[in-house]
C-alpha cells in the first residue's frame, strides 16, 4: 500500500515536472517530447494505481500523438529549435489566476468529497480487462462508435478540405479564352 | 619504407596504453572500416578489392577507422578530404595508394602503389600499425587552414538572410544566430560537422576534454537563454523607456489599435482582453498601406525588444531599416514598436504573418528550407560530386550538381606537352573511363597527324572499349543499388566489375552467362519497378541527351528506361567484343617526331560521345578541346530534383550516371 | 532466475544476428566478430557534434535499447519462462515498441544535423503507414485467444498455429515488424545512399555500440513477437520448449536480417500509399474472417 502512494507520488512528480519543462524550455520539440513523457508519467501512474489496461494504453497512445505533436510543431512553428531563445509562455496573469483555481478546485475535491470506504482487493488486471471489455462493448458501445465514426468523419473531412481544389478543364478553358 | 610503430599523432587517442587499451587496439585492428576517398567507384575502376582484404567500405568519415585515398587527388578535393579526416573519430589513420599523400592531411600511416596485392600488403601493415600504436600519451592536435571557420550570423526563420555581424534578420527583426563557416571553400561532407569538428574533435584532444568543450558550449548557450530570461522582467522599464522613443519617433504616421491574436477581427482603441477568448489584446499599429486586418500582429516582439535591449547602438538604424522592410514586405512590424505594452503577449506569434512571406514548395507547405550538402564524398553518389539540396523537410526543393574533380580547362594549360604525355594525362584524368580517354587522345593525335584511321588495331580497340563499357555499367549497377540499399546488386555488380576489367577476350565470353543472370535477376526484383518508374524524367530527343541516357529518352526517358538500357547495352557490347580480335589498350602508333597540324575526332565513351580537337606543333600538343557526355548532364540535374522527396531526387541523379571526372570546369 | 534466462536468450540471439550481419558486410563468418566489433567501438572516440540538443544525443539510444528490452520481457520464451507475463502483455508490447519512434525522433532532431533530422523524421511519416499493420493484426490474434496475456496466445496455438489460422494477419505483421525495425527495404531513417547513415549518422564509439545493440535487440524482439503471435511460440516437437521459441526466432529474425538485401529500399510515398490503401483493408479483412473463423468453427 505505502510503497504503491509511493509511486503514485513519484510518477505524480514527474508528470509535473515535465509538465514545468513545457513551459520552460524555448525549443518546440524540446517542449512536445517534455510533455509526452509527462502524459507517460501520468500512464505509469495509472499503472502504479493498479489499472493496468488504462496505463499501459495511455502509455501507448501518448507516444505517437506526441510525436505527432512535434512534427506539426516543427513544420508550422518558426524557430523550432528555440534557437532564438522564444519564451513559451504567455498570458501569465490570466494563466496564474486559472491555474490556481483549478488547483484549488482539484485538492478541495480531492479532500472534501466522500470517497467511501477503500476498496480492500481491485479485480486482477486480466478481470479489469474483461470487465473494461464488456462495459466498451455493452452498454457503452454506441457511444464509443459515434465518437470513432465522428472522428473518422472529421479527419476525412479536414483532409479533404486542406486538398486544393483542381479544376484543370476549367483552368485550361480560361487560359485558352484569353 | 621501414613501418612505424605508431600511428600519426593526429590520429591516436590520448590513452596511456594499458591491458585494456590493447584489447582495444586488437580489436580495432580487425574491424576496420574504410572512407574511400575519391570514392569506393573509383576503387573498383582501379581494380581494387576492398571488402576481399577484410575492411569494411564505411558510407560517412563518422563510421570509418581508416581514409583510404587512391590515386591523385585534384586540388579541391584534398581540401575536402582534410575536412573527412577531422570529422574521423579517433582512431583514425590514413592509408594512401599510389599517390603522394595531400598536403592537406598530416602525412600517411601506411602507403603503396595501385594493386590489390599492394592494398593487402598495406593492410597488413595497417593492422600491426593499429594494433601496437593505437595509443599514446600525446597525440597531436590535427589544423589545416581548409578548418578554419568564420562566424556569420543567420536568422533562424530566414535562411537566406547571412550577415557577418550580429543583428537582427531584415524581414522578420529576430536575432540572428552564430554559425560557423568555412573560410576559404565549403566543400565540406557535413555542414554541421565540419563545425563540431573545430572546438569539439581536435582541439578538444581526448574525449575527456572533447567533452568538456561541448558542456562548455552548451552551458553558454544556456546561460544565454538564463540571461535572457532573468533578464525579461528587470529590462522592463528599461524597455519602455525605449520604447516610448520609438513610439514618438512614429507618431505621425500610425495609429495604435489593440487586436487579439487569435481572433482578427476584434479591434480595440484600448489594452484589455478578447471578449472571444478572454487573452490580452495585443498592440499593433495601424499601417496605412497594407491590408491591416487580415494579418496577426506582435510577432516576435520578444526578439526585437531583445535586440533593442542588447544593441542599443543599433537602435536609429534599425528602426529605419524595419520600416522599410514591413514596407515591402507588407510585415507588420508594429510589434516592433509597440508591443512592450503587453509583455505577457508577446511571445505569441501568428503563423500566418510568420510564414506569409516564406516561399512555398510543391507540396503548398511552407518551411523552413535547410542547405544540405550532398558530397563531395557521400555514399550514393559518385566520389567529387557535390550536390547542393535546399531540402524543405524530406521534399527537394531546388538543387544544384557541381564537380569537384572536373578537368580543368579545355585550353593550353601546362603549355605544350608531348603527344604521350598528353594520352596519359588525358586518360589518367579521367579514372572512371581511362581507355575511352586514351582512344580518344590518340585517334585525334593520329587524325592531328594526318595518318588514315587503320584497321589492323581497330579491332583490338574496339575490344577495349567495349569491354570498359561493360565494365563501366557494371560499376554504375553497382553504384546504383548502393544507392538504393539493394545490397544484393551492390556486391554482384561490383564483383563482376572486378572480373570484366582483367578479363581477355575468351574470360569475357566466359562471363556472359553471368551477366545474362545479373540482367534476368535485376527484372524480377520486386519493388524495383515501383523505385524507378517515372522517376527522373527527361524530356525526349533533347541534344543534350547522350548515350545511354540519349538512347534511353526515346523508351519511357525515366530511371527505370535507363536501368534497362544500360542492361541492354552490356549483351550488344559482348556481341562486339565477340567479332573483334582480343581487346588491347590503345596505344598511339608512330606518328612521326616532326608533325604538325590539327585532329578533331568522337568516340562513343560509356556515359555518351565525347568529342575532342586537338593541335599539335612539332609532334608537341599545343591546344585542345574536350567536350564531353557529363558536362552536359550536369547541368539536367537541377530540373530533375526540383520539387522531388529526396529519395527519388538523389535517384534521378544517380540514374543519369554521372562522372564529375569527365565535367569540364 | 527466468529473468536471467530470458536476458540469455536475447543476448545469444543478439550475438548471433551480429555474426550475420557482419559476414553480410564482409563475407566472413567469424563467432568473435560481435565481441571485436562491440571492443572496436569501446575503443573508439564518442564524438558529441557541435551544439546538439544534449539531452536528446544521449537518450535516444538508451531509450531505443529500453524499449527494445521492455518489448521483449512480455513476450514468454516458455511456458514459465517470461519476464512479466502481464494480463495487457500483447498491448503493452505495442506500447514498448512506441518509444522507438520516440527515440528515434530524438535521436535524429539531438545530434544537430541535416540527415539525422530527416532521417528521424521520416520514421515518422513511416510509422503513420505501417503503426496500423501492427496492431490490427494482433488484435485478430488477440481474438482467437480471447485474451492479451501473451501465454494465453501461445496456448490457443497447441493445434494450429496462427500462421495457418490467418495467414494474411502475419504477413502484415511480418512487413509491419520489419519496417518497426527499420530494417532494409525499409530503412528510410538510417538510409546510407541518401542519408548517409541518418539517425546513425552523428553516433560513434560507445553511443554508437549501445545504439547497434539496440537494433539488434529490437529486431529479435519482433521475431520473437511474430514467433508468440504466429509461430505457436514454444509449441513443437521432441526439443524443450524454450529452445523451439530461440530456434524459431533466430530463424525469422535471420530471414528479417537478409531479405532486404534483396531488395531495393521502398519509396516513403509507396509505402504510405500501399499501406493505407491496401494493407489497412486487408487487415481489416482478416479480422472480419478471424471473427467468423471463430463464430463459426467450434
Amino acid at each position: 500500500m505505502y510503497i504503491q502512494a509511493f509511486f503514485v507520488a513519484v510518477f505524480g512528480l514527474a508528470a509535473i515536472g515535465f509538465g514545468v519543462v513545457v513551459f520552460r524550455t524555448s525549443s518546440m520539440v524540446r517542449s512536445a517530447l517534455a510533455l509526452l513523457f509527462s502524459q507517460t508519467a501520468v500512464g505509469c501512474m495509472f499503472l502504479a494505481m493498479q489499472s493496468e489496461f488504462l496505463g499501459v494504453l495511455q502509455i501507448m497512445m501518448m507516444a505517437t500523438e506526441m510525436s505527432i505533436m512535434a512534427i506539426f510543431m516543427v513544420m508550422f512553428m518558426m524557430d523550432p529549435g528555440g534557437l532564438g531563445g522564444m519564451d513559451m509562455s504567455h498570458q501569465k496573469r490570466f494563466s496564474l489566476g486559472a491555474g490556481g483555481i483549478a488547483a484549488a478546485t482539484a485538492i478541495a475535491v480531492a479532500l472534501l468529497s466522500d470517497w467511501g470506504p477503500v476498496t480492500a482487493e481491485a479485480p486482477d488486471a486480466a478481470m479489469q480487462t474483461r470487465e473494461l471489455g464488456f462495459e466498451m462493448l455493452g452498454r457503452s458501445m454506441l457511444i464509443f462508435e459515434t465518437a470513432a465514426v465522428t472522428i473518422l468523419t472529421a479527419m476525412i473531412a479536414a483532409t479533404a478540405t486542406a486538398i486544393p481544389a483542381r479544376e484543370p478543364a476549367n483552368h485550361d478553358h480560361k487560359e485558352t479564352s484569353r | 619504407m621501414t613501418p612505424d610503430p605508431i600511428l600519426t599523432a593526429t590520429g591516436v587517442r590520448q590513452k596511456r596504453p594499458s591491458v585494456l587499451q590493447k584489447l582495444f587496439s586488437r580489436a580495432l585492428a580487425s574491424n576496420l572500416s574504410c572512407l574511400v576517398v575519391p570514392g569506393p567507384e573509383i576503387a573498383l575502376a582501379h581494380g581494387l578489392d576492398v571488402k576481399a582484404v577484410g575492411m569494411r567500405i564505411a558510407g560517412t568519415p563518422r563510421d570509418a577507422s581508416v581514409l583510404l585515398i587512391v590515386g591523385k587527388l585534384p586540388e579541391k578535393m584534398s581540401e575536402a578530404v582534410a575536412v573527412l579526416f577531422a570529422q574521423m573519430p579517433r582512431l583514425r589513420a590514413i592509408l594512401v595508394l599510389g599517390a603522394r599523400p595531400p598536403s592537406s592531411l598530416p602525412g600517411t600511416d601506411v602507403s603503396g602503389d595501385l594493386s590489390q596485392a599492394a592494398l593487402i600488403e598495406a593492410v597488413a601493415r595497417l593492422k600491426q600499425v593499429m594494433a601496437k600504436g593505437a595509443f599514446a600519451s600525446s597525440p597531436e592536435d590535427f589544423d589545416s587552414s581548409v578548418l578554419h571557420a568564420r562566424t556569420e550570423y543567420v536568422c533562424p526563420m530566414h535562411p537566406e538572410v547571412v550577415e557577418d555581424e550580429p543583428g537582427s534578420c531584415p524581414k522578420c527583426g529576430m536575432d540572428l544566430v552564430a554559425r560557423e563557416t568555412g573560410e576559404s571553400t565549403p566543400e565540406h561532407h557535413h555542414d554541421h560537422e565540419h563545425e563540431h569538428h573545430h572546438h569539439g574533435h581536435d582541439h578538444g584532444e581526448h574525449e575527456d576534454e572533447h567533452e568538456q568543450c561541448h558542456g562548455h558550449e552548451d552551458r553558454e548557450h544556456q546561460n544565454h537563454h538564463d540571461h535572457r530570461q532573468d533578464h525579461e522582467p528587470e529590462h522592463h522599464p528599461d524597455h519602455n523607456h525605449d520604447h516610448s522613443e520609438g513610439e514618438g519617433h512614429k507618431q505621425e504616421k500610425a495609429e495604435t489599435e489593440y487586436t487579439c491574436p487569435m481572433h482578427p477581427e476584434i479591434v480595440r482603441d484600448e489594452p484589455g482582453s478578447c471578449p472571444k477568448c478572454g487573452m490580452d489584446l495585443v498592440a499593433r499599429e495601424d499601417m496605412e498601406d497594407d491590408g491591416g486586418g487580415e494579418e496577426a500582429p506582435g510577432h516576435g516582439n520578444d526578439h526585437e525588444h531583445q535586440h533593442h535591449h542588447d544593441h542599443s547602438d543599433y537602435d536609429e538604424h534599425d528602426h529605419e531599416h524595419h520600416q522599410d522592410d514591413g514596407h515591402e514586405h507588407g510585415h507588420g512590424h508594429s510589434g516592433h514598436e509597440h508591443g512592450g505594452h503587453d509583455h505577457g503577449a508577446s511571445g505569441f506569434m501568428s503563423m500566418i504573418e510568420v510564414t506569409k512571406d516564406l516561399p512555398r514548395s510543391a507540396d503548398g507547405l511552407q518551411m523552413d528550407w535547410l542547405e544540405v550538402p550532398f558530397g563531395p564524398v557521400f555514399p550514393g553518389l559518385p566520389g567529387g560530386l557535390k550536390l547542393t539540396l535546399t531540402l524543405d523537410g524530406d521534399g527537394v526543393t531546388e538543387g544544384q550538381a557541381a564537380s569537384v574533380v572536373g578537368i580543368t580547362s579545355e585550353g593550353e594549360e601546362d603549355g605544350e606537352m608531348d603527344a604521350n604525355t598528353f594520352i596519359e594525362h588525358l586518360s589518367s584524368a579521367m579514372p572512371l573511363a581511362p581507355v575511352s580517354y586514351r582512344l580518344l587522345a590518340c585517334l585525334a593525335i593520329e587524325r592531328a597527324a594526318g595518318l588514315e584511321d587503320d584497321s589492323a588495331n581497330a579491332g583490338g580497340r574496339t575490344g577495349a572499349l567495349e569491354r570498359e563499357r561493360i565494365a563501366s555499367h557494371l560499376g554504375w549497377l553497382a553504384r546504383f543499388g548502393h544507392q538504393m540499399g539493394f545490397a544484393w546488386l551492390a556486391n554482384r555488380a561490383s564483383t563482376l566489375q572486378l572480373n570484366v576489367q582483367a578479363a581477355s577476350k575468351e574470360g569475357l565470353i566466359e562471363l556472359e552467362p553471368s551477366l545474362q543472370a545479373l540482367a534476368t535477376r535485376v527484372g524480377r526484383t520486386p519493388l524495383l519497378k515501383a523505385r524507378l518508374r517515372g522517376i527522373g524524367v527527361l524530356p525526349t530527343g533533347s541534344s543534350d541527351l547522350r548515350g545511354p541516357v540519349g538512347r534511353a529518352s526515346g523508351k519511357g526517358g525515366d530511371a527505370w528506361a535507363r536501368l534497362w538500357q544500360r542492361l541492354d547495352e552490356i549483351p550488344a557490347s559482348l556481341d562486339l567484343i565477340k567479332a573483334a580480335v582480343e581487346p588491347e589498350l590503345p596505344v598511339l602508333r608512330n606518328i612521326g617526331s616532326d608533325v604538325s597540324g590539327t585532329g578533331e575526332t568522337t568516340v562513343e565513351t560509356p556515359r555518351g560521345e565525347s568529342r575532342l580537337k586537338v593541335s599539335l606543333e612539332h609532334g608537341q600538343v599545343t591546344s585542345y578541346e574536350l567536350d564531353t557526355a557529363c558536362s552536359h548532364h550536369i547541368d539536367l540535374v537541377a530540373e530533375l530534383v526540383k520539387g522531388r522527396e529526396l529519395g527519388d531526387a538523389l535517384v534521378a541523379v544517380g540514374s543519369i550516371d554521372l562522372s564529375p571526372w569527365e565535367v569540364i570546369s | 532466475m527466468s529473468i536471467a534466462i530470458v536476458l540469455f536468450a536475447l543476448l545469444v540471439t543478439a550475438w548471433f544476428l551480429a555474426m550475420i550481419e557482419s559476414w553480410t558486410a564482409t563475407g566472413r563468418l567469424h563467432p568473435a566478430a560481435p565481441l571485436l566489433s562491440g571492443l572496436a567501438h569501446l575503443g573508439r572516440e564518442s564524438v558529441v557534434p557541435r551544439t546538439p540538443d544534449r539531452v536528446f544525443f544521449e537518450t535516444a539510444p538508451v531509450l531505443l535499447l529500453v524499449a527494445a528490452m521492455l518489448g521483449a520481457a512480455v513476450l514468454p520464451l516458455a511456458p514459465n519462462l517470461i519476464i512479466a507475463d502481464l494480463a495487457t502483455g500483447a498491448l503493452f508490447f505495442n506500447a514498448a515498441l512506441a518509444y522507438v519512434l520516440v527515440a528515434l525522433i530524438m535521436g535524429g532532431w539531438g545530434p544537430n544535423g541535416a540527415y539525422a533530422m530527416v532521417g528521424g523524421w521520416r520514421f515518422l511519416g513511416q510509422l503513420i503507414a505501417y503503426a496500423m499493420l501492427i496492431v490490427m493484426p494482433i488484435t485478430a490474434v488477440a481474438m482467437r485467444a480471447e485474451s492479451l496475456v501473451n501465454t494465453a496466445i501461445v496456448g490457443s496455438q497447441e493445434s494450429l498455429w496462427n500462421i495457418v489460422y490467418q495467414p494474411l494477419g502475419f504477413v502484415l505483421f511480418y512487413i509491419a515488424a520489419m519496417a518497426l525495425a527499420f530494417r532494409p527495404p525499409f530503412d528510410l531513417p538510417t538510409a546510407e545512399g541518401e542519408l548517409a547513415g541518418g539517425v546513425d549518422a552523428e553516433y560513434t564509439g560507445v553511443r554508437l555500440a549501445v545504439l547497434r545493440l539496440a537494433r539488434l535487440l529490437l529486431v529479435v524482439t519482433l521475431a520473437s513477437a511474430t514467433t508468440v503471435f504466429y509461430l505457436g511460440g514454444w509449441h513443437g516437437p521432441l526439443l524443450p520448449p524454450w529452445a523451439w521459441s530461440l530456434i524459431k526466432t533466430l530463424a525469422v529474425a535471420v530471414s528479417m536480417l537478409l531479405v532486404g538485401h534483396y531488395l531495393p529500399r521502398i519509396r516513403e510515398a509507396d509505402l504510405l500509399g500501399w499501406c493505407w490503401k491496401l494493407g489497412i483493408p486487408l487487415a481489416l479483412l482478416n479480422i472480419f474472417i478471424v471473427g467468423l473463423l471463430i463464430l463459426v468453427v467450434p
